[in-house]
């Protein structure tokens, strides 16, 4: 393994080289579970996925943590477009509403009647 | 001479200390209910093996021995019920908790003399809380966790939690045995539609944020997708903000950039941040229609 690569050779001020972003986005992104998948903590040991720590992967990388972190933070804000953040307004304007009229069978309503009908 | 055997003496000593540890714990709950709380639970410090390195309870206060964590200040029925989003979003914080822990550390101090800290409700630069209080609610017997995230109390359902980390010993509470969730009627939904009410509306395979199989009546495969639960979450906050900024900088059109800047989404997001200066829940539509609270919310 090879040293680790500093803040200072990542020419990392209070922001990351964007060459150094690039490089190692996609693969801290996946090592960090940033979608998650049995991650929570009440899951037992044996069959939780908890990611790895800014440290662990740094350690694999070849990167300090600090880096590892800076490049998650970063990463983690790009993930979805500012598209994504107009479309949740429609998201809980229409699930509200739905709610508001229909309480929890604005979401159950299709099963509630599936078994109705088999009882 | 002594009436008392020397492992008498020890034994009553014993005794004398456990019967001052309830009597303090009875006096930090009765404060925590005169003053709202709707849950109260003691979480053993050192139980917390599953937090990542730097996260436990002794990472914030050295000699730390219990984790104490309040929850309440649950949205009103009314709130629920209410037909806009965006009310949730004023009415609904976790800054009620947070001071009721900080009243709380305050007597442990000053009464009792023991260290204490109220966990922080923000993160930390990596983004990570001080400490998992889910994971404290947990160990403390506070209610069991959600597949959508938020623990579930049996009896309140959602609420807003705060912990609180001390170098005073109290009797603890256990987790409790029996999840909240999946509730009964999701079992029955899912069994039948391979959907619950929480992964209905918010279906990571549909746009949204969650997912998850039940067997023998417990997730398993949990996935949760937390940048576009953020985008929901933080919808009018400090990630829009950053996004919006970075979008303008970059737009040469001036024309354009006066759109953006004088946007609806922009603009909000301004309100947003300076209606307060804590951390504001943005969407609810998971356990909006959540089984679990929904009973806890029924009025005429």
């Amino acid at each position: 393994m090879r040293e680790p690569e500093s803040c200072d050779e990542a020419n990392m001020n209070y922001y990351i080289d964007p060459e150094v972003y690039k490089k190692y986005k996609e693969q801290i992104l996946e090592m960090s579970q940033s979608v998650q998948i049995n991650y929570a903590e009440n899951i037992p040991p044996e069959k939780r996925k908890p990611g790895f720590s800014d440290q662990q992967i740094g350690e694999k990388l070849g990167l300090d943590p600090s880096v590892v972190r800076e490049i998650r933070c970063v990463a983690e804000r790009d993930y979805y477009t500012l598209d994504e953040w107009q479309k949740a307004i429609e998201f809980k304007d229409q699930a509200c509403r739905e709610y508001a009229v229909k309480g929890v069978s604005s979401v159950t309503k299709k099963y509630l009647l599936k078994r109705k009908a088999k009882d | 001479m002594s009436r008392w055997k020397t492992g008498e003496k020890t034994e009553m000593k014993d005794i004398r200390e456990k019967s001052d540890k309830v009597k303090i714990r009875l006096t930090l709950e009765e404060l925590a209910f005169n003053s709202g709380a709707l849950v109260f639970g003691v979480a053993d410090a050192l139980k917390f093996k599953a937090a990542p390195d730097g996260y436990r309870p002794s990472d914030l206060l050295p000699g730390a021995k219990s984790v104490i964590v309040l929850g309440g200040a649950k949205p009103k029925s009314g709130d629920w019920a209410a037909t806009d989003f965006r009310h949730m979003e004023l009415s609904s914080t976790n800054d009620r908790i947070t001071g009721l822990c900080m009243r709380l550390s305050n007597l442990i101090e000053r009464k009792f003399g023991y260290y204490a800290v109220t966990v922080p409700p923000g993160v930390d630069e990596g983004q990570k809380p001080f400490l998992n209080i889910s994971l404290a609610a947990e160990l403390a017997g506070c209610g069991t966790s959600s597949l959508a995230g938020p623990i579930l109390s049996p009896k309140h359902g959602f609420v807003y939690l705060g912990a609180l980390i001390t170098t005073l010993e109290l009797p603890f509470d256990q987790p409790l045995n029996e999840p909240s969730c999946p509730a009964p009627e999701c079992i029955d939904m899912y069994n039948s539609n391979k959907v619950t009410p929480c992964t209905k509306v918010c279906n990571i395979e549909d746009g949204g944020c969650l997912g998850g199989k039940i067997k023998n009546g417990q997730w398993e495969d949990r996935v949760y997708d937390v940048a576009k639960c953020t985008s929901r979450v933080y919808n009018h906050w400090i990630p829009t903000f950053q996004k919006v900024l970075e979008d303008t900088l970059e737009e040469d059109d001036l024309e354009l950039r006066r759109m953006k800047i004088n946007s609806s989404l922009f603009t909000r997001t301004l309100w947003s941040m300076t209606y307060s200066n804590i951390s504001q829940g943005q969407c609810f539509e998971c356990i909006r229609v959540c089984p679990v609270d929904e009973r806890t919310r029924k009025l005429r």
